[in-house]
């Protein structure tokens, strides 16, 4: 009995050793995303955040491209590096293939700064505008404990090499962007209701096979016209027809789509989907190399 | 029987997961993207040398040996071709990490040097250069890591049940990974000596 508590002690020392140690080793967690500007050491006041997130929000809605500003205490021995390129990998600021985004990183107390810049900004913000950026516009007033203008400053000279650059056109907000099936607009309940109606008529008018072939085509003119993407409304009204096909030939009679279709129109909801401002900010999937500068005060 | 189960056993790998020949390719199209990168960022600091040669030039034209010494480490630089190829071949592998290596190491000598003449280190044109410099050493790391967590991938595919055995069967062999350069040298504490050699007289 006795070697089995001491087996047993060795291995619960052995579990809990480590966590006591390993913790020393481990990296500064990359903060979440709680918004365009994240300040984990209460240096900004909220007006001032609340400032530097509008003007942020107003170039991604005028440029497409996403800027990002995080304040941490420490890096707490990495070097501000490869803390900034984990924190931008994580948080993935900047369009999806664009990868228009950039990110200043400012570690407080180690008093040192990066600006991190993605592929697609690169042209624009290029390791020496940078780290001029860095020396001449930010240090200076960090220097003379001005945070908020430093970092302010910094921000607009950054937006205005990149109002410089061509990219491309950030989308409208009424598309959302993220793919057909992801629109509210498919699930939309009403339309549902509509193709269902539509269905039932043109099987009453020309029976169950062209019923079917005329629904999914009504459902490919429907979604061409809503959307404008031909391909993708093709695709849609294919898979609707061969959806109605199965019901016409499955259903007995002419009344079977009644009791389907008028269980989905209480739930209507509004349909246009919100703009990504007024939501909470979120990367767009850009992705980083490497390229920026960085700088100390 | 049995050898109806050997031929359903085959059906069923091949069918299910093509025995890994597909993961494997697409590891290996993975590496040798990241080597490309990789190649891509040593040839833009490559690139920037002739200019930061001159630069120093003109401001500390007396430290012949160390601008000699940059100068022909980019040459010798030059003159490997880093191809895919060199993946397989890990002794032109070996001569590529090296020629860099002496690449970084006479450009550290040279920044060494730029200490003792502070009309360089205010110059605009170096300060650019410097900055464009960092950004480059900043992107070959981050490329030689992607490389490496590329090639674990590929190699750890390699070599796990039961896809090695598809691995063996195609020829597919592990792709070198970055080791430290002179491990000897660098397991040796330095000496610190705080009597700095005395500026060259203009």
């Amino acid at each position: 009995m006795k070697a089995v508590r001491t087996v047993l002690v060795a291995l619960l020392l052995g579990w809990i050793l480590p966590a006591l140690v390993l913790p020393a080793l481990a990296l500064v967690a990359v903060p979440q995303l709680t918004g365009r500007v994240v300040d984990q050491t209460g240096t900004l006041s909220s007006g001032d955040i609340a400032q530097l997130t509008q003007t942020l929000a107003d170039l991604e809605r005028r440029k497409g491209s996403q800027i990002a500003v995080l304040i941490v205490p420490t890096t707490d021995g990495e070097a501000i590096e490869p803390f900034s390129l984990r924190v931008a990998e994580a948080w993935k600021i900047g369009r999806k293939k664009v990868d228009d985004g950039a990110l200043l990183v400012v570690a407080k107390n180690d008093r040192r700064l990066r600006i991190e810049v993605g592929y697609g900004l690169e042209g624009a913000l290029t390791d020496v505008t940078t780290k001029r950026i860095i020396d001449e516009v930010i240090t200076p007033k960090f220097k003379s404990g001005d945070f908020a203008g430093g970092i302010s400053d910094g921000v607009n000279k950054m937006i205005g090499l990149i109002n410089g650059e061509k990219l491309p056109e950030p989308e409208p907000p009424h598309w959302d962007g993220q793919g057909m099936f992801g629109h509210l607009d498919a699930l939309n309940p009403f339309l549902i209701f509509i193709v269902f109606i539509v269905s039932g008529g043109l099987r009453a008018a020309l029976g169950r096979g062209l019923g079917a072939l005329a629904s999914g085509g009504f459902v490919t003119a429907l979604a061409w016209f809503l959307w404008g993407d031909l391909s993708a409304s093709l695709a849609l009204g294919f898979f609707v027809g061969i959806i109605v096909l199965f019901v016409n030939f499955v259903s007995s009679g002419s009344g079977g789509w009644s009791s389907g279709g008028s269980s989905s129109s209480s739930d209507w909801s509004s349909s246009s989907s919100s703009s990504s401002d007024s939501g909470s900010f979120s990367g767009g999937g850009g992705s980083f190399g490497g390229g920026g500068a960085s700088g100390s005060w | 029987m049995r050898r109806l189960l050997t031929i359903l056993a085959t059906l069923s790998c091949l069918s299910l997961t093509n025995c890994g020949y597909n993961a494997i390719q697409t590891n290996d199209e993975q590496v040798k993207a990241s080597w490309s990168e990789v190649v891509n960022q040593y040839q833009r600091r490559a690139d920037l040398v002739p200019n930061l040669v001159n630069s120093v030039k003109g401001f500390a034209q007396q430290e012949k040996d160390v601008l000699l010494g940059v100068t022909n480490a980019r040459a010798k630089v030059g003159s490997i071709q880093a191809t895919p190829e060199v993946l397989n071949d890990p002794a032109a592998f070996q001569k590529f990490t090296q020629a860099q290596g002496e690449l970084s190491s006479a450009l550290s000598r040279l920044l060494v040097v730029t200490e003792n003449y502070p009309q360089l280190k205010s110059d605009a044109l170096f300060k650019d250069l410097m900055a464009q410099l960092e950004g480059t050493e900043n992107r070959i790391t981050v490329s030689r890591n992607r490389y490496i967590k590329a090639v674990q991938e590929y190699n750890v595919g390699i070599r796990t049940f039961p896809n090695n055995l598809t691995a063996m069967v195609f020829g597919y062999k592990d792709k070198p990974n970055f080791s430290v350069d002179n491990e000897k040298e660098i397991s040796v504490a330095p000496k610190v000596d705080f009597n700095p050699t005395p500026a060259p007289s203009k």
